[in-house]
């Protein structure tokens, strides 16, 4: 396979085609442009992180209003209705514009160099999905700058509040649209993966060889093409019935807003696994490396994992026990999330197996994996306590859920996320986070972390409802907010300070030599940063952790690095692909669109021709145009030849075809 | 060497002042948030389907906290008894590569199975037991209708049929017989609302085309707190309301009273309207409307409402019914017997014999119904009582306030 791709290409080269003037390639490698149009998987997960980073530090401000909102019974920091819009942009922040492209910033650029490849299988589509998703950010924050306001219909959006009867402005509009774009994005980004995942992995790297990073990856690209389509398919009923008075959910003409709770959360589930298996993947990476000792039990992690992902698309009624379902159903929902306890128990086991009888070493990294084990077992026992259905009667929608959900995305997926940082900065950046600071900001994380939401599950079981933008103080709920608040404020600054010693690190830390951690994984091998074509070599794998293999076996490997040099040259050397703008040019035809779909207000003055119906046309063909030139320009890439040292030459166009 | 054992000293004396200090913060400002036991405990339950769904719980967590307990030790000693303590273990050779063991995980799966059964077999048990009236309890089953509104609760008692107007129908406080099973069928109009009183069962959504129901029973007479659980708008976090259960007689008497029209107060000849108390202060921003005192005993309190007030004007009050014709309340509001039968709002024929007002916000006193009448969109945000004063330029003045304050306390 490889060898026919290979020479494929090669023949491609000797007939280099003619330059077209109607197709521009942008060369540039710094400035602006060369961001707009990069297609390199690092250079775009890296904007992934930068985005999600910001969209988190905005919904982690939107949590700390709510929270003094909250602080004490009959608060005035907000109004009714900036409350609940604080509740429903902060979850939507967090779990599409934060956890997710954070994910994703990881998927881009570590899963490549972890099974050897030198970029993902489309890099052109892996930057349209990128630049969608920026868009799709923006459509759902633009209310913030208008008349109208942010999105107020909770993150779940259940109709018919979300109707045009009940919520008449643009803000649901811009939510609809925007969260349509994220699905485009996610959706071509998760193909991408599997593709990449599938087909390029190195010679040697079969599928029980994969990192469990990358295990991770492969199934929540899966679960994303898989549930997206629901919520697609959700969200144009709703953009039907307020753009063009259909009925699928309005009341009034016999609409049915329990539809739309199925839809939702027939994605919504899996979504929850969506933020949580990345994590439990990183998590997998963090444990052996610190403990110097491959992850216990491999193949039953990974089959755990797969398992949960199949299980998550039969548990999604177990969000909706209070909606009247009967016995049957509401018992076999009940049984079926049960089920799901013993796949991710099965993965706690198996991550103490991993440091049991190791050489744990407790960095910054280790720190925070330890702490999402706990903290998400903690989560997970909530869990278990909700899926008893009776039991969640008096749960369901009060602050027991808020106490859980929170445990498992924080204390879950996010102490992960941060875990995945400090443990790949030196990788991306040649740079390594201060222990001490990183320490500290791990402590004060974990302390603000459980002061916050440890009281939540008392809070819950005495009977205070989530989304509740005040509350009397005879209801003995004073305490537990106050401290909540506290805590949030800890956490707050938890987060500030784990992020201001990012920042000074990327820009001023200690620099290190590669393989900082003595890891276990193929991408460790590499330079820091890794140069953009990754692998010099296309490397051969022998064993499952491919990286502590090869340093136990340093003179086979390099014997064999030096033929497959040799052979690669003679092929024509490194081949890589050219960068390109029509991505760009793409998302931002769909981001015309939905701003002409949700924000324009339709005029119909000149007859049908509106300016809603204009721009929405505009958006169209800008987008129709990108991708027809980007089809058109041709993908044959050029190919980088390597001095001995290693070294591109220095001109780098000399070495293009 | 003194003096670094004189810091020593007041450091160690300053950590336990610190400490001490905490503790006496905590102590003294009530911080004791694991308590369970206010108005709208799950724990404190006062009925057999809260009771179930409690003990549910009870299984989970005992179950769940001894696998806590076991699988956290592990992970405690595991993490200290492996941990490299010096640079120079960290750095030593590599342990045996081991890649784990089939028969420990096939034990752990099993036990996990097994605790899962343990959980599984009472949740079996309770979602039978808590979706209806057990059957041998069905024929004592007293049925109510729920019906949720942005943002308040419509209660209609199809057992309790008044000539000419239908079912008995109440707003936002729920009087039920203690003792008796209560079935309630739940229903929407406008979004999805929650029915959830803790205290007596989990809750059931009210959805539009939709027709749910739950059942729930007070074992002893009381005065439950209910709140909305499911997001509805705007004013979600203030559609609230009350359950109170009455003994056998009590409830019947309340229902003889309610199925009564409207309470007439007749003028004596010559007698002039007064002013009952002194005009308006101004509230804060979201400020409660409960007082202290009325949580002591909200039962007696409630029962205290269904008698006259003291000191009624009576001409005062038949300004205030002029008024609520011609201020238009009627269109909206149904006072049975005075020639108001509105509907899209909550029914008032007896609004003076109930404990709140505005949906369990705001107690049912003067101050707190001069306060909700004069800016209801101050109360309770985006409500449709203030868009109706917009929509049909509705202007109260202080006396006009104070002739329907009088008269709405006066229909018991």
């Amino acid at each position: 396979m490889e060898a026919i791709l290979k020479s494929d290409l090669h023949a491609k080269d000797a007939h280099a085609p003619a330059k077209s003037t109607l197709f521009w390639r942008p060369t540039a490698q710094t400035g602006l442009i060369s961001w707009l149009t990069t297609v390199d998987h690092k250079k775009i997960g890296f904007l992934y992180g930068v985005f999600a980073l910001f969209f988190f530090l905005v919904g982690g401000f939107e949590a700390l209003l709510i929270r003094l909102q909250l602080m004490y019974p009959n608060g005035t920091v907000l109004t009714a209705q900036q409350y609940n819009t604080m509740f429903t942009m902060h979850g939507t922040t967090m779990i599409f514009l934060a956890v997710m492209p954070l994910s994703a910033a990881f998927f881009n650029f570590i899963m490549p160099l972890q099974i050897g490849a030198r970029d993902v299988a489309f890099p052109r589509l892996n930057a349209f999905s990128l630049w969608t998703f920026v868009a799709g950010a923006i459509i759902i924050n633009l209310g913030w700058f208008m008349h109208d306001g942010a999105p107020d219909g909770g993150w779940v959006g259940y109709a018919p509040l979300t109707s045009k009867t009940f919520a008449a402005d643009h803000s649901i509009d811009m939510w609809v649209m925007g969260l349509q774009l994220l699905g485009v994005a996610s959706i071509a980004a998760s193909l991408n993966f599997i593709v990449t995942i599938i087909n390029l992995r190195a010679p040697g790297m079969t599928m029980m060889r994969l990192p469990v990073f990358t295990w991770m990856t492969l199934i929540t690209a899966f679960l994303i093409v898989l549930s997206f389509p629901f919520i697609t398919i959700a969200l144009v009923e709703l953009m039907m019935d307020r753009l063009f008075g259909t009925n699928f959910f309005e009341v009034s003409n016999g609409g049915m807003p329990i539809l739309w709770q199925h839809l939702f959360w027939v994605f919504g589930h899996p979504e929850v696994y969506i933020l949580i298996l990345p994590a439990m993947g990183i998590v997998s990476e963090i444990l052996p490396t610190f403990s110097r000792k491959p992850l216990f039990g491999y193949p039953i992690v990974v089959f755990s994992g797969a398992s949960i992902g199949f299980l998550g698309f039969s548990v999604w009624s177990h969000h909706m026990f209070t909606t009247g379902m009967g016995t049957m159903a509401t018992a076999a929902f009940s049984l079926a999330t049960m089920a799901i306890a013993v796949p991710t128990g099965v993965k706690i086991f198996n991550w103490i197996g991993t440091l049991w009888n190791g050489h744990i070493s407790m960095r910054t990294p280790m720190m925070f994996a330890l702490g999402f084990v706990w903290m998400f077992m903690i989560g997970g026992f909530s869990g278990v306590m909700h899926s008893a259905a009776p039991a969640d009667a008096q749960q369901q929608d009060s602050y027991f859920v808020i106490a859980h959900f929170h445990y498992v995305l924080i204390g879950g997926s996010l102490f992960a996320l941060l875990a995945g940082i400090h443990y790949w900065f030196p990788l991306m950046f040649g740079r390594k986070v201060s222990e001490f600071w990183g320490k500290l900001s791990f402590w004060v994380i974990f302390a603000g972390f459980n002061i916050t939401f440890f009281p939540m599950h008392f809070l819950g079981l005495n009977g205070m409802p989530r989304r509740t933008f005040t509350y009397d103080a005879n209801l003995g709920w004073n305490a537990a907010n106050f401290i909540a608040t506290i805590g949030a404020l800890i956490l707050g600054v938890g987060i500030f300070i784990y992020f201001a010693v990012m920042v000074y690190t990327f820009l001023k830390g200690e620099k290190v030599a590669k393989d900082v951690w003595d890891a276990r994984t193929l991408e460790w091998s590499l330079p820091n940063p890794p140069p953009e074509y990754n692998y010099r070599v296309i490397p051969t794998v022998h064993a499952r952790d491919a990286y502590w293999y090869n340093k136990q076996h340093k003179e086979e490997i390099a014997r064999e690095e030096a033929e497959k040099a040799k052979a690669e040259a003679a092929h024509g050397g490194i081949h890589m692909p050219h960068q390109s703008i029509y991505p760009f040019v793409a998302s931002l035809g769909l981001l015309i669109a939905a701003v002409g779909i949700a924000v324009i207000d339709h005029d119909p003055s000149p007859g049908f021709w509106g300016k809603k119906i204009g721009v929405s046309m505009i958006g169209g063909v800008v987008m129709l145009a990108g991708i027809y030139f980007w089809a058109l320009e041709g993908n044959e890439g050029y190919h980088l030849h390597l001095d001995d040292e290693g070294h591109a030459p220095a001109d780098k166009n000399a070495a293009k075809h | 060497m003194r003096l670094s054992s004189l810091l020593t000293s007041t450091a160690r004396w300053g950590r336990a002042g610190f400490a001490l200090g905490a503790l006496a913060l905590l102590a003294g400002c009530d911080y004791n948030f694991w308590r369970m036991d206010g108005h709208q405990s799950t724990i404190t339950v006062a009925g057999p389907v809260a009771r179930s769904q409690l003990e549910v719980f009870y299984v989970t967590c005992w179950v769940t906290l001894v696998i806590f307990i076991l699988v956290g030790g592990v992970l405690a000693y595991a993490t200290l008894k492996f941990r490299a303590k010096t640079e120079a273990e960290e750095k030593a050779i590599p342990p045996e590569q081991g890649h784990g063991n089939p028969l420990i995980e096939l034990g752990l799966i099993g036990a996990s199975v097994l605790a899962l059964v343990i959980i599984a077999i009472p949740t079996l048990k309770g979602i039978w037991y808590t979706y209806d009236v057990p059957e041998d309890r069905k024929a004592d089953t007293y049925e109510i209708t729920a019906t949720g509104y942005q943002w308040w609760f419509k209660f209609e008692y199809p057992s309790e049929q008044i000539a000419g107007s239908g079912a008995l129908t109440t707003g936002n406080e729920l009087v039920i017989p203690a003792g008796r099973p209560v079935r309630v069928n739940v229903r929407a109009i406008d979004v999805i609302h929650s029915f959830w009183v803790p205290k007596l069962a989990g809750k059931v959504d009210m959805i539009p085309n939709r027709g749910n129901f739950l059942w729930l029973q007070a074992d002893e007479p009381g005065y439950f707190w209910g709140q909305c659980a499911e997001y509805c708008g705007d004013s979600h976090a203030v559609m609230r309301f009350r359950v109170i259960a009455l003994s056998p007689k009590d409830f019947a008497d309340w229902v003889a009273q309610q199925t009564s029209p409207a309470r007439n107060v007749t003028p004596k000849p010559g007698e002039t309207a007064k002013a009952q108390f002194a005009s308006l202060r101004t509230f804060k921003q979201n400020e409660s409307g409960i007082t202290d005192k009325y949580d002591v005993a909200p039962l007696e309190a409630w029962k205290a409402k269904q008698f006259p007030e003291k000191g009624e004007n009576a001409a005062l009050i038949a300004q205030g019914k002029a008024l609520f014709v011609s201020k238009t309340c009627a269109s909206c509001h149904e006072v049975r017997g005075h020639g108001a039968a509105g509907i899209s709002g909550p029914n008032l024929t007896h609004i003076g014999a109930r404990s709140m007002l505005a949906a369990g916000l705001i107690e049912n006193n003067a101050e707190q119904l001069q306060r909700w009448i004069h800016d209801p969109g101050a109360v309770k945000p985006g409500n449709k009582m203030a868009k109706g004063y917009l929509d049909n330029n509705i202007k109260l003045t202080p006396e006009n306030e104070v002739a329907l304050v009088a008269y709405l306390q006066s229909l018991k």
